[in-house]
Formats: structure tokens, sequence, C-alpha cells
């Protein structure tokens, strides 16, 4: 009877969830995209910008360049002066704002629906004819190194992450910060910012992605005269090395000033190629919930409430990124906990999970748990168009939405035990731990 | 003319109708409050029940009490222990969280349409049938103390308790709703007994609700399931001491960072207040509205001093605190602040531009429909109407009362409340010299 019901809920939601049926697509001449998705429940939309460039397509010494256009382009362009474009998107009542991540830039607007002509048009424009004055230039960068210092500097758990990442990878570029190592941002200079936009802000690297209460013809034609009429710029496949295996154990000593450690774990992993590896993406997914998602999840129960090993600890895979995924475990430790005690314990799971099929009622809850999430998502117009935006832009395509969900649906226990076994391993592992540093005293 | 001035007025009204959602009501027999946004676009359905019962109620020296109290009747309950509760919520796909802010205790609820019964099970077992079990007492309290322990490399904690300290010293948000590790370490169990059996009662307490429902179809629900639950708290929800202002005082908290967090602060306004919506507008002109607001133009895109700078204030059951902050490199704290109190003093000084007012104006009423997009906001707007006692149209009303702030509102305001004299400065990060 539980397994009817079981089967039931998720068959519902899936009807609910499935989001591919309801998503509208358009190409233009010059390589630009549309991606539309009408709700008509409120009189808003979300307008995103979506480009196929982030820190991955930055060369060596020029980290965190791409980042630096989620800066600029607020700084003028030839039709708006500097801050007009969050003025007029202000007055409208929209929000604005941008993200850049190693794989992707996004812009967007949440704005009232009537205005998503006008919005589209501003995007379009500074996106062809951005100013990049040396003066906003020179002052941004210091806001920017600013932002570095809040986020990374000063935040000893985050430094001791961007180490560990450089550390675990020998050539793809997740090795380096997306905002940018200091040293690079003390170099960079106008002319780098320059050459960087004439390369890859092009009509080619866009996808324009419009959630929201708006009707796609209508949506359609307004691209058509903004970003699809824009020329026809060649673009380089993006730079994508195959990260070689990893021949051993490694790790990272990170001494801070901090109150107390924290032991993280990371691992390359495979993200999502529809077609070609659905099973596998899927049960690590999969695996990675039964770890770390939920109440129940088990490195909670075992580590931190059966073993007393860390007062906090968390997962994660990210099925969504080009090339691989660094997947990561870590704990936060009391001041009393060893270190060596976590990682034995945190390892002990993982091996276990490798050696023997998670039970029927784990994989039913976790499968559950990730069909209401996509529900769940459905309630924000931003997440929604998120989603959409970076199944576009790293090549996967906002198509294969419902594809996702089937994969997870088909994932079976040997395919979570198979996948752990096979990627989650302490010799493929770089261990990262954060010592506190006895205050220096002034 | 006058023809077509009404109609353009009433194309307005619908256009405006259409964007609010109506909000509906009901009271149980054990006197909750229930307001519902229906919302049928997606199948699910969200709530947050407000119980008096936030830090504000944390007995002396046990800063965190309520937040302890939040996580135990999360934890587990007499019926199920933690695993098997665990297990359960995550196997209908359960999404129950609880918190404790400074005036409510919330628990939260979001669940597929099809899982509300269930839903309701939980929200209401969590509730009324406490599990006190001592082991796991000890396991949440130890855990509390490494976090806070932990929370201390944060200079934005470090800055939070220096300021609540400062404006309202030993009363009731004169600590930040997590407590510290020593206050937390001597917290018991029977403390959170006492606040439970205290304050968490159904009068004075609200369940917002925002989804795939209607009004005829949960009452039923929650009446089978609240019934049992009676009784008023003996600190009535919005019963406040008023706050005596403090002397104003500057304070640095050595912190080894490169930047410095600046932080200044005074007393606000209590949510009852009538200048709610002029204040509002000024903070938002002032620093609470992002790139629109003069704070972030003459820190940041004037100067490159920050990353980011913000003004807010938290209109609470009493005078809630007036914040606003900033992050920079240490060597440059000083002048950041100096920019910060020359954009007080010429607001003081009544130098408010009609055209930034208006912009911010267009900003706050285009943007209010954003504001409830969601079925989360959608509830905390409700639950926040429904706790502090808010007209039922407050939704309806609300562009309208932003529209008719005006710059002589703003000029009072920024007079009454700007005076750099007024407000304490906190300052986390390298010791100074």
């Amino acid at each position: 009877m539980m397994k009817l019901i079981g089967w039931c809920f998720v068959l519902l939601c899936w009807m609910n969830v499935a989001q591919a049926a309801n998503i509208q697509e358009a190409n233009f001449d010059n390589g630009a995209r549309l991606v539309v998705e009408e709700d008509h429940s409120a009189p808003v939309a979300m307008v995103q910008v979506w480009l196929k460039v982030g820190g991955r397509d930055e060369l060596p010494g020029k980290t965190g360049l791409a980042h630096v256009f989620e800066h600029m382009m607020f700084k003028g362009s030839d039709a708006l002066k500097p801050g007009q474009y969050s003025k007029t998107i202000a007055a409208m009542g929209g929000n604005d704002n941008a993200f850049t991540s190693h794989d992707f830039t996004a812009y967007f607007e949440t704005v009232p629906a009537a205005k998503v002509d006008q919005v589209l048009g501003m995007e379009a424009e500074r996106f062809a004819h951005l100013s990049l004055g040396k003066k906003e230039f020179s002052k941004e960068i210091r806001v920017i190194m600013e932002e570095r210092r809040m986020r990374t500097d000063d935040d000893p758990n985050s430094h001791m992450f961007e180490e560990l990442s450089a550390a675990a990878l020998r050539l793809h570029p997740y090795r380096n910060p997306v905002i940018g190592w200091m040293q690079d941002l003390k170099r960079l200079n106008i002319e780098d910012v320059r050459a960087f936009y004439k390369k890859h802000y092009v009509a080619r690297n866009v996808t324009v992605v419009v959630v929201g209460d708006v009707d796609f013809k209508h949506v359609k034609a307004s691209v058509a005269k903004t970003f699809g009429a824009m020329p026809d710029v060649k673009v380089l496949p993006r730079f994508n090395p195959k990260e070689p295996e990893p021949l051993g154990a490694k790790r990272v000593n990170v001494n801070l000033p901090a109150k107390a450690p924290i032991v993280a774990i990371t691992l390359p992993v495979p993200v999502w190629e529809p077609g070609k590896n659905d099973k596998q993406a899927a049960a690590l997914a999969v695996a990675t919930y039964i770890l770390a998602g939920g109440r129940s999840a088990l490195l909670q129960q075992r580590v931190v409430d059966e073993q007393r090993k860390a007062f906090a600890v968390s997962a994660g895979y990210d099925p969504f990124g080009m090339g691989l995924d660094l997947w990561y475990a870590y704990g936060m430790l009391g001041v009393k906990q060893s270190t060596a005690d976590f990682e034995t314990a945190l390892w002990a799971v993982l091996n276990q999970m490798g050696e023997k099929p998670v039970t029927k009622h784990q994989l039913q809850t976790a499968k559950r748990n990730m069909v209401a999430s996509q529900v769940f998502a459905q309630d924000s117009l931003y997440l929604r168009a998120k989603l959409m935006g970076r199944l576009e832009t790293v090549g996967i395509g906002a198509k294969h939405i419902d594809d996702w969900l089937k994969a997870i649906q088909a994932v079976t226990a040997s395919d979570v035990q198979h996948v752990v076994k096979q990627f989650l391993r302490p010799e493929r592992a770089t261990t990262g731990l954060l010592i506190p540093k006895s205050e220096v005293k002034s | 003319m006058i023809r077509l001035i009404v109609l353009v007025w009433m194309a307005l009204t619908i256009q405006t109708a259409q964007a609010v959602p109506v909000i509906q009501t009901a009271t149980l027999d054990n006197g909750l409050r229930v307001l519902l946004i229906e919302a049928h676009n997606v199948p699910m359905v969200a709530m947050q029940l407000s119980l008096p019962a936030g830090s504000r109620f944390d007995a002396k020296h046990k800063a965190g009490s309520a937040a302890m109290l939040a996580a135990m009747l999360s934890d587990h309950t007499a019926k199920h222990d933690q695993k098997s509760w665990a297990d359960w919520l995550d196997f209908e796909a359960l999404h129950l969280g609880m918190g404790a802010s400074r005036d409510t205790l919330n628990m939260s609820l979001t669940v597929v349409k099809a899982s509300l019964p269930e839903g309701l099970d939980a929200l209401s077992e969590a509730l009324l049938q406490p599990g006190w079990n001592p082991e796991r007492f000890k396991i949440l309290q130890e855990d509390s103390v490494a976090s806070a322990i932990k929370s201390q490399e944060s200079p934005n904690v470090l800055a939070a308790q220096a300021t609540a300290s400062l404006l309202y010293g030993q009363s009731g948000y004169g600590h930040v709703s997590s407590g510290t590790a020593k206050s937390l370490k001597d917290i018991r169990l029977q403390d959170l007994k006492a606040l439970y059996r205290e304050q968490i009662k159904p009068q004075g307490s609200v369940l917002a609700v925002s989804g795939d429902i209607r009004m005829r179809e949960l009452l039923p629900m929650l009446n089978q399931r609240l019934s049992v639950w009676k009784g008023k708290p003996i600190y009535a929800a919005l019963s406040v001491s008023p706050v005596h202002a403090k002397k104003v005082q500057i304070k640095y908290v050595a912190l080894p960072t490169s930047q410095a967090l600046v932080q200044f602060s005074r007393i606000g306004i209590a949510r009852s207040d009538k200048n709610f919506f002029p204040l509002f507008v000024m903070n938002h002109y002032l620093g609470g509205g992002g790139f629109g607001s003069i704070l972030m133009e003459e820190v940041r895109e004037k100067r490159g001093l920050v990353y980011g700078v913000y003004s807010y204030f938290i209109p609470l059951a009493g005078q809630g605190p007036f914040v606003i902050t900033l992050q920079t490199r240490a060597s440059q704290a000083e002048k950041s602040a100096t920019v910060v109190r020359n954009v007080m003093k010429s607001l003081v000084a009544g130098e408010i531009d009609p055209k930034r007012l208006q912009a911010t104006k267009d900003n706050l009423m285009g943007g209010f429909a954003q504001r409830m997009d969601s079925n989360r906001e959608r509830v905390g707007l409700m639950a926040m109407i429904g706790f502090y006692q808010m007209p039922l149209n407050y939704l309806q009303r609300w562009t309208e009362q932003v529209d008719s702030v005006t710059v002589a509102d703003i000029k009072k305001m920024a007079k009454n409340y700007l005076q750099p004299n007024d407000w304490n400065m906190v300052q986390v990060g390298p010791v100074k010299e």
C-alpha cells in the first residue's frame, strides 16, 4: 500500500512539474536565442540575459575579468549615463542585478510585465554600446576589491574553500575564483576589459530568457529588433580542458584566524550530458540527496547525531556544470572535536554507501523530495528563469528539464552504490582543513 | 475631459485591484486567527504560524531560549523520536521549519497540495505534543554553542550583538535571537518548558496561508487538528514596555580582518507607529533602495569606497532598531563614516531632491506586485499583517500610502531620525592604533 501511495505521489507531482511543454524558443540568424515561459498569474515578468562567458574564458593572469562586467555594465553606454540603467529600471518599479560564474554571466530584471519591451531595448543597447571608460573602471575595480575582501579574504571559511578548489584541480578553470585572485585584480587594466568585451559580448553568446505575464510572439518580435539585429560575429569553442584523473589523495592546510575548524573534501565527478550519462549523473544527485538532503540526511544522522564528530555537516553536487563538478562534503567542528575523527567518520559513511545498496525507503524519499523541490521552485519566476538560462548556457538545453526528472525517477539502489564506489573514493579526494590560527594582538 | 479622467482613473484602479490579492480571514474557536491568500497557479501550499514567543521573551541571561525552543519543537515529538520524525517528514516531503525572531517564534510548512493533510498533522503534532527528550536537548544545546562560537568569526554577527546591546541593554531586544555561547550554555530544559507553557497559545497567534487551497477546505482541517489547543499567553503579543533611549556610544570590537564593518544605529519605531510610511519612504531614499539610494550613490558610486552600504529599520511590537551599515578596507573606515554622516546632515538640513523622492516612490509603487508574487512572500506579509494587527486592507492601501508621502514629510522624518549625534557607532575590525 505504501508503495502505491508513493507512486501516486510522485506521478501526481510529476504531471504538475513537467515544464518543457510550456517552454517556447526562437533562434535568430546571428546566433542569439530566446526562451520564454508564459505565466499569467501576476502582472510581472522576469527578464534574464544569459551569456556564454564566465570565469573559464579568462586567460592566466586575468582572473576576475568576466565578473568585472557585472559591474561595468551599469557604468554607462552610448545612450545611458553611468547609473542611469538601474535608475530607469528602478523608476519602473523594477529590480535589476547580475551574477557571474565560471560558466556564465547573467543580467536580470524583475519588472511590471508592460515594461518588457523597454527593458529588452535597454539591455541590447548597453550590450552593444558599452562605454568602458577608464575613470569608471578605476573606481569600480576598487569596489570589486572590497567585494573580494568582504566575501573571501575576511571569511576564513570561503578562503579555505578557495584554496581547496585551487589545490584539487590542475587544468580545469574551476580551480580559479570567479571574483579573481587579488594579485590579478590589482593588475587588470581597461585595455584588458575592452578586449574581453569585443571578443565575448556578441550575439552568438546570448540567450534571452523571459518568464511571466508576456506573449511569446510579442517578445520574439521585440528580441528580433534588438539582440536579433546585432552583427553575426563568429565565436570560438569555449575553454573546456579534460582534467587528468587524480593520482592520489591531496591535502591542503589553511591557517587563518578563526574560532573553530572546518574539514572539507572535494572530488571531481561527471556532470550531466543528456542522453550520454543520464544514469550516472542522476545517481550522483540522488546519492548526494541521501547523504545531505532533508532532516534524515545520512551524514547528519551518523556523523553529527550519533557519533558527535561535528556540529554541522553538508555535501553538494551540481549536475549542470561544464566538463566536471567538484563534488564536496564538509563538517563544521566544535572546538573540542578532532579533524581526524571527523574524516574517519565521513569516509566510513561514504565507503559503506559504496559497499551496500541504499534502502528502498531512502531511495524513494530522495526522489520524492527532489520532485517536490521542483514544484516549490515553480513558485519563483526568478528560479524558473535561472534554471532555463543555465541549462541553455552550459549546452544542455532548457527543453531537457523534464528529462532530468525522468532520469532521477529511473535511478536504482545499485546505480547509487555504483557511482559512490566509482567516484567518491579517498584516493581521488583533496582534503582541506581550516586550522584556526591564534589571533594576532595589535 | 472629465469622462476621460474617470476612464483613466478606472483603468488604474482595475489594474491595481488585479495586482493586489485579497486576504481572507477567519478565527478558529480557540482564538487563532487564520489569514489566507488563494493562489492556484502552482499545486502547493505554504504557511507560517507566528506565535508570541520570540527572543524578547528569553529569560534573563538566557538569550537564545526561544531559538532553542524552536529547535526542540522541530526536532522530535512525544509520539515520534528524532529519527522516526525525520524519516516520516522526509518520506512525505513535508518541509517543516521553525525559528525565532525578536517578537515571534515561527513555524513554517511548505507542501505539495496533495500532502496538505499530512503536513497539517505534522505541524499540529510539533506544536501540541512536544517531546522534551533530555538527550536530544543536550545534543541541540552543544551544537548551538559550537555554532555560536563559530559565528564569532563573522563581523556581521559581532556588530549585531554590539548594536543590540548598545540600543536596548538588558531589555528584551538587547540580544540577538540566536544567543551567545555563554547564554546558550546556561539554558535548561525547564526554561524551554516554561516559555512553551506561557507563550505558545492560540490567542494572539496568527496562521498565514498562501497557495492552492480555499478557506472552506482549510478550516475543517485546521479545526480537526487544533481545537484542543486553547488559551492566551501570559504576556500579550504586542505589549512591550517603552524603550528608554540610552546615551549614544562609539564602540570598537577587535577582529583580525582587512576590512572594518561600520554600523550606525539608533532606536526606530514600533509597527503601529503612524509615521511608518513616511519613514519607510525616507529610508528607501536614504539607503534602503539599493542603487537608487543616496548612500549607495555617495559612498560606492561616487567614491568607490564600499561594495555595499545599506540602511534599514525593523518595526516591531516595540520600537525596533534603525541601522546603517557598510564594510570597507580598514584604512577607509573613517572616511566612509564621514560620508555617511554628511549625507545624514544634508537630509536633516532639508536638502531633499523632489525628483529623487519621486523616483524612490515610483520604485516602491511599481515594485509592489513583486513583493507578493510567490507564496513564500505572501505568507510573510500576511503573518506580519496578522501578528501586528494591521488593517486588512493594508495591501490595498499600500500604494496610496507611499504615494501620499511628500517632501515635507521626508524633511520632518530626516529631522526627527537622522541627527548624526543621535546615532551609536560600532566598528568591527582591526583594533584602532
